[in-house]
């Protein structure tokens, strides 16, 4: 057995083709950055702009070239995996198998804490991986910092707690308890309660809106603005009771997994769901995002794990198993957990064809309640029946951090820093949609769109020609005199064009009306009722 | 030709007078008429005039009247266009002189006789004197003669007779003669020949307008070629991302020596000093070591005397006012003090009144100072040393000390006053009541309190005995009134006996409880009930004066009624803090619900504890809560301002307010908790969340047969909601139908395409949704209105087609996600300029045209900057 392990491997070169090599490998992180194509220039007409979108463009590929280039030479760290040997198997690799390859810190990350009284546990990590919060069911919540592996704060609230989650950084985190919500600081201060919320079967944090979003027993759907306290918005999913929730990092969008086997996926501004999806024929017992946020691995009671592409809302792969916890790494690996059975696919080959990657099992009897792997770390954390355990997984966590977005060795003056930019730049609730990138975009078109002016008038004379053209009965009497005729040829345009005019006078009295601003409206002239 | 001439000179002369005349202007038709050829040339005017010389030449006779033939018309002296004999124009050209030569001797022969001799006389006088020859004198004469014949300078347009008649014309052959034999004749001869040769009619120059539209068209096509010039450098600016207008970095001094390096003279005192520090000696004394500045700087030694006297006096002085000063402040006779305060109080008195400024100011002052009391109640005991005095009781202390403390509280008085005065409603009451406070304050504090029950008894006596006449007509003397009246009448002087019981009772209190309560919180007490006191005092009056009313309806009797009771039971309870539950006002409007009741309970209040009363004031106001609370906050609000009363108030307050309070809180909890009682019950109705059942289990269990149809149906009704299907054509009863015909027809044809249109439409929307060949997904289309604001409305400007928009906009700028080498260059304005540069017109400078700004960080340069060189590592980076 040739368990290969890398972790921290200096770039191979070789110098024959070391500059054809780089140049294409910069090329391709120059594409990534270059974020899509930019438009055909040459086929603009106006120079003017032709000008400027050169100009444009040729900074933006400047820019994408020197963070391509930064990207090179500052992140030299390349993740590794497990690599099977012949016919070996990577899942038939046992965690003390790597714990033997291993460097001492990291065969140090493998543990099993054992805390049988207080039920299953649930873990939720801050987005640095520094820390990590614990919440047995029955009430024992614990906040460790998984560095030195020094427990911060350890309290018993005494109650059933459902979940936990860390608000925007350590400093915070909100425990679902039996009847509410809670809010406590890092050394268990009850800070707030959050009754609005109900009995609270799940919590997610979005942290760049600092929305607190819960799910309760009654299928409500709440988002609470944690800067403010205000309740940005109370939505009913009407679908039953669910703790199946899971927020997009991509974009804010929330998902519940319903048990109809359907899954829907809420923002807080519409009291509809922007997706619904028949995900499952029975109960949807587990969800993730990949943090592309481009793919969804839901799963089944009919056990079965399905992985989809948000994008088109297709199915791209179906998993065989049951499954209760479902998670993703940041390198995306996907950990699923039944039981006391855990496992891991990969997708090494980069086609998004998941296969098995690992395998693991806790002790027997242990029922797994959640995985949840530790970020900028290979380290899959289990939450179970007996306490909580930690295997590594090679080749999950992202080997380079950025310091900008999450720092692992955050010091407080850092924090503090960060914790007020993060405020500066806190998302209003209305800029979570599907697809983020399209703000700024050009307004889509309402469907029931007004006529503009030229349709109008069109129709318009349309309708004064369909006038003209009524052929006219012929009449005795002299009621077909010419002279008769042309009148009420003319009579039937006037009646043709009425209702157009009517229209438009309606609306320049509209405008006139409007015409002035608000402040300004009481000076305007009261017409004297005549 | 002679002889016309000399007709025309006769005709000239015949006028005598009128020898300037002009002829008048003829009108065309008239010229025509005489068949004179109309001669253009350049100018109209000279034209005209040539013409009307001409005319005049054809003419035949002068008009009648100017004749003055047998004297038939009356001679007319002066016409206006004549100008006075005298007149001598100076303005003639002396060519015509020459030409004219043989004319004016002519001429002079026959002209006038009287003014020749005159003239002659003149000049024979002259040539006598000078002994110049009579020519040189004549000159004049000649010209006037000049002028009359001829208004015009002889000109190509204008020529001289002679020349027009032929004899004396010139060819250029005659010019040309006298050269003849001269080095450059025959080249000029030559070139004659050609010319005439050649000679062809030279076109009439063209028309202004047409001249200058070409002049305006060549110089139009210079000056377009001249600005093509700008071309290159204007389109480089355009094309340029960025232009920089921060030329000029040099702020030129930067040190304080080069500034003063730089520094001139300007004014006649910086020429002075500057002369003076520039002076040639001094300048030379710095450069050696200095020694000698001290020669230069010579004083006199009477000088320094004089200023050491000087100063030695100004220093006596002073000490001496200093001790002065000490001496007086050392000074601790308060005769004296006083004597120096009323002084200055004197001089500000009379300064007030001789200045309306300094009274003004006075004025303002006095306003600051009662606004400071008002503001601190410094005066009203709240002194450390005033609470002691009082705390050990004011009867133990001297009577110096009692005056002082009465000083204090008149100088409140004094120092608020002006609020009162500012109430005029209330000056008359006032003026009592502070006659009542005066005493108060006069030592008797202790008393006033039972000097107040007493008076009430005294007034409530008065009520009593003091009946009423009935009234023996009216309304009022109706048997049924008489008996209502006297039933009321009796029943409220048992209310006031029983009121009067109490007062003496509750004096009798008062006097057993006044010995051992200290004498301090009385004065207090007594003070702040005469402020009630004054509310309260003019109420009794106020009863006799409601007597009218007193037989009135119900309404008002119980209003009164209550009012009393009010009233006695305030007088009643002067000493505790019980009175703020009766608030008049709130009373009243209690009394208004239920007045029979409320007089008893009122009574039972009287006597009751305080807790009590305000639980039965909140039961007797159940009817309406909003009243109950209005009381309850009034006397929470007389409880506010009474906040700073005396000790012993303060010690019955909370026991008197907090059940109050509590019974609010109450209030308000029940209320909550009844909402959110409310609440829970809606959030349980609205969550219709039940265990699931046997049969629920079961179902889900299977659940995987029918979600699928579930999801279908799902879904149609999703799109229904957002597309809504067409509505089916209905015949309407009784609409487009007369017979049964219309109903075997159906509904006529245009309902059913108009049904069919609709409903191809919603197809088409249908096919074009995101979710159209998905079938177990719905993905809604509503639109989200707080998001619209995220997007454009229209397409910005210079685009014309969203996908390029859109991807123009793919990229971010900003920080965040870029290299902070490419972020600067990403978001550099369009025009970079320091605040306060001025920006000068573009300069002309040679432009490689065909050269495209590489530089896109600075493609409008119009000046380079140093500090740019840091973006160039960046630049050479790409590939």
């Amino acid at each position: 057995m040739v368990v290969k392990v890398e972790k921290i491997t200096p770039k191979k070169s070789n110098p024959a083709t070391t500059d054809e090599v780089i140049s294409e490998e910069m090329d391709m992180i120059k594409k990534k950055y270059l974020r899509g194509e930019g438009a055909d220039l040459k086929a603009l007409k106006d120079k003017k702009l032709q000008g400027q979108l050169a100009v444009k463009e040729d900074l933006y590929g400047k820019s994408a070239a020197a963070a391509a280039k930064a990207e090179k030479w500052l992140m030299p760290s390349e993740g590794g995996y497990l690599e099977g040997d012949g016919i070996e198997k990577t899942w038939r690799i046992k965690q003390d198998a790597i714990a033997s390859e291993v460097d001492i810190l990291s065969s140090r990350k493998q543990f099993d804490i054992v805390l049988p009284d207080f039920g299953p546990y649930t873990l939720e990590f801050t987005p640095s991986g520094r820390y990590m919060a614990a919440a047995g069911r029955k009430g024992h919540i614990a906040i460790v910092d998984m560095q030195n592996m020094n427990a911060i704060k350890e309290l018993q609230v005494r109650e059933t707690v459902r979940d936990v989650v860390f608000l925007h950084n350590e400093q915070f985190f909100a425990a679902a308890q039996k009847k509410y919500p809670y809010i406590y600081s890092r050394d268990g201060t009850e800070l707030h309660c959050l009754k609005e919320h109900g009995a609270v079967l799940k919590l997610q944090f979005l942290r760049n809106h600092f929305l607190l979003a819960s799910i309760n027993k009654f299928g409500q759907l709440r988002y609470q603005d944690v800067t403010t306290g205000q309740m940005v918005s109370n939505l009913r999913t009407g679908l039953g009771r669910t703790d199946v929730m899971q927020v997009n990092p991509f974009n804010g969008v929330l998902a519940v997994g319903h048990s109809g086997g359907t899954l829907s996926m809420w923002k807080p501004t519409s009291a509809a769901p922007l997706v619904k999806m028949l995900c499952h024929p029975g109960p949807v017992t587990a969800l993730a995002f990949h943090p592309n946020g481009h793919l969804m691995a839901t799963a089944g009671m009919e056990r079965k794990i399905k992985i989809w592409d948000l994008r088109k809302f297709e199915v791209l792969q179906t998993l065989p198993g049951h499954c209760k916890a479902l998670d993703f790494s940041q390198k995306g690996l996907l950990a699923t957990a039944t039981g006391s059975f855990v496992q891991v696919f990969g997708d090494l080959s980069g086609s998004q064809n998941y296969s098995r990657y690992m395998t693991h099992s806790v002790a027997k009897g242990y029922q797994v309640k959640k995985v949840a792997f530790r970020p900028y770390e290979d380290v899959l954390g289990i939450g179970h029946s007996m306490g909580w355990s930690s295997i590594l997984i090679p080749g999950s966590g992202e080997p380079n951090f950025d310091s900008w977005v999450a720092n692992p060795f955050e010091t407080s003056k850092q924090r503090r820093e960060k914790e007020v930019h993060s405020l500066l730049d806190k998302l209003p609730p209305e800029t979570i949609m599907l697809d983020p990138t399209k703000i700024g975009s050009v307004r889509p078109t309402r469907k029931k769109e007004k006529p503009t002016k030229e349709e109008i008038e069109a129709e318009m004379e349309a309708a004064i020609e369909a006038a003209k053209n009524i052929p006219m009965k012929k009449k005795t009497k002299g009621r077909s005199k010419p002279s008769k005729i042309a009148k009420k040829k003319q009579e039937a345009v006037e009646k043709a064009k009425k209702p157009f005019l009517e229209q438009h006078m309606k609306k320049r009295k509209l405008t006139d009306e409007t015409q002035l601003p608000k402040s300004l409206e009481r000076f305007v002239r009261k017409k004297a009722v005549a | 030709m002679a002889e016309t001439k000399r007709k025309n000179k006769k005709q000239r002369s015949s006028g005598g007078g009128v020898s300037k005349r002009k002829g008048p202007r003829l009108p065309n038709a008239m010229l025509k008429e005489l068949q004179i050829p109309k001669r253009y040339t350049e100018s109209d005017d000279e034209d005209n005039n040539d013409s009307v010389n001409d005319l005049y030449e054809y003419e035949e006779g002068i008009a009648q009247e100017e004749s003055r033939k047998n004297r038939r018309f009356d001679p007319v002296e002066n016409f206006q266009y004549e100008l006075p004999d005298q007149f001598e124009d100076e303005n003639v050209s002396s060519d015509e002189e020459d030409g004219d030569d043989d004319d004016e001797d002519g001429r002079r022969g026959d002209n006038d006789e009287e003014e020749e001799e005159d003239d002659g006389r003149h000049s024979r006088l002259l040539q006598e004197i000078t002994g110049l020859p009579t020519d040189a004198f004549d000159g004049k004469k000649k010209k006037n003669d000049v002028i009359i014949s001829e208004a015009y300078s002889e000109s190509e347009y204008n020529p001289s007779r002679d020349i027009l008649d032929g004899d004396g014309r010139i060819s250029i052959q005659d010019l040309l003669d006298p050269l003849h034999g001269k080095s450059d004749y025959s080249k000029l001869r030559k070139s004659m020949s050609r010319m005439e040769k050649k000679s062809m009619p030279i076109h009439a120059p063209l028309a202004k307008p047409d001249q200058e539209r070409l002049d305006r068209k060549a110089a139009y096509d210079f000056m377009q070629k001249d600005v093509t010039k700008w071309e290159p450098s204007v389109k480089r600016n355009r094309e340029a991302p960025t232009i920089y207008f921060d030329e000029d970095k040099d702020v030129g001094f930067s040190t304080v020596g080069a500034i003063t390096a730089e520094f001139e003279p300007r004014t006649d005192f910086e020429k002075k000093i500057a002369s003076l520090v520039n002076d040639h000696e001094v300048v030379e004394a710095h450069r050696k070591d200095g020694a000698r500045l001290l020669e230069l700087n010579k004083i006199s030694v009477e000088d320094v005397r004089e200023r050491q006297d000087q100063l030695a006096k100004m220093k006596s002085l002073l000490f001496r006012h200093e001790m002065k000063a000490k001496r007086v402040k050392k000074i601790k006779s308060k005769v004296y003090h006083r004597l120096l305060k009323k002084d200055r109080l004197k001089q500000a008195g009379k300064a007030i009144e001789t200045d309306p400024e300094a009274a003004k100011e006075q004025a303002m002052k006095q306003e600051f100072k009662r606004a400071e009391e008002r503001l601190t109640l410094k005066h009203k005991n709240s002194s450390k040393w005033a609470k002691r005095i009082l705390k050990r009781g004011l009867d133990l202390q001297d009577e110096g000390t009692r005056a002082a403390i009465n000083e204090q509280l008149n100088q409140h008085a004094l120092l608020s006053r002006k609020a009162n005065n500012m109430k005029e409603s209330s000056s008359s009451e006032e003026s009592s009541d502070e006659d009542d406070l005066d005493e108060a304050s006069d030592g008797s504090d202790q008393n006033a309190a039972v000097k107040l029950l007493r008076k009430a008894k005294d007034k409530t006596t008065q009520v009593l005995e003091g009946d009423e006449e009935l009234p023996a007509s009216g309304v009022l003397s109706l048997p049924f009134m008489v008996r209502g009246l006297k039933r009321r009448k009796e029943a409220a002087d048992e209310e006031t006996k029983l009121a009067l019981e109490e007062y003496e009772s509750s004096l009798k209190e008062l006097e057993d409880k006044n010995e051992p309560k200290t004498q301090g919180t009385n004065i207090f007490t007594g003070r702040r009930v005469f402020g009630d006191k004054k509310k309260q005092a003019p109420e009794p009056n106020k009863k006799k004066v409601t007597s009218d009313n007193y037989y009135g309806d119900s309404d008002s009797e119980g209003e009164t009624d209550a009012r009393e009771t009010g009233i006695s039971s305030r007088e009643e309870n002067n000493f505790s803090e019980r009175e703020v539950h009766f608030d008049p006002n709130a009373l009243r409007e209690e009394s208004e619900i239920s007045h029979d009741s409320l007089f008893k309970s009122f009574d039972d209040i009287a006597r009751d504890t305080n807790s009590k009363t305000s639980y039965e004031v909140s039961i007797f106001a159940a009817d309406s809560r909003k009243k109950m609370n209005d009381s309850s906050v009034k006397g929470k609000k007389t409880k506010s301002a009474n906040a700073k009363s005396a000790t012993s108030l303060q010690i019955t307050e909370p026991v008197v307010n907090k059940p109050d309070g509590e019974e609010i809180d109450e209030d308000s909890d029940t209320d909550s908790g009844g909402e959110m009682v409310d609440g829970i019950l809606t959030t349980g109705t609205k969550s219709t969340y039940e265990i699931p059942s046997q049969e629920e289990l079961i179902r889900r269990a299977f659940a995987g047969d029918d979600v699928e149809d579930d999801f279908e149906r799902e879904k149609q009704d999703a799109l229904n909601e957002e597309i809504p299907e067409p509505e089916k054509p209905i015949l309407l009863p009784g609409w487009g139908q007369w017979t049964n015909i219309q109903k075997k027809r159906g509904p006529p044809s245009w309902m059913l395409e108009e049904h069919d249109n609709a409903k191809k439409k919603r197809e088409e929307a249908l096919k074009k949704r995101k979710d159209a060949n998905l079938n177990h997904v719905i993905i809604s289309e509503k639109r989200d209105k707080k998001a619209e604001k995220l997007h454009t409305p229209t397409l910005p400007y210079p685009f014309t087609s969203q996908e390029v928009f859109e991807q123009s906009i793919r990229m971010p700028i900003g920080p965040e996600f870029n290299p902070v080498t490419a972020v600067p260059a990403l978001i550099r304005p369009e025009v970079v300029k320091r605040s306060g540069i001025i920006i000068k017109p573009i300069k002309f400078e040679e432009v490689n045209p065909h050269e495209r700004a590489q530089d896109h960080k600075r493609g409008g340069v119009q000046k380079k900057k140093g500090g740019k060189s840091k973006d160039k590592p960046a630049k050479n980076t790409t590939v």
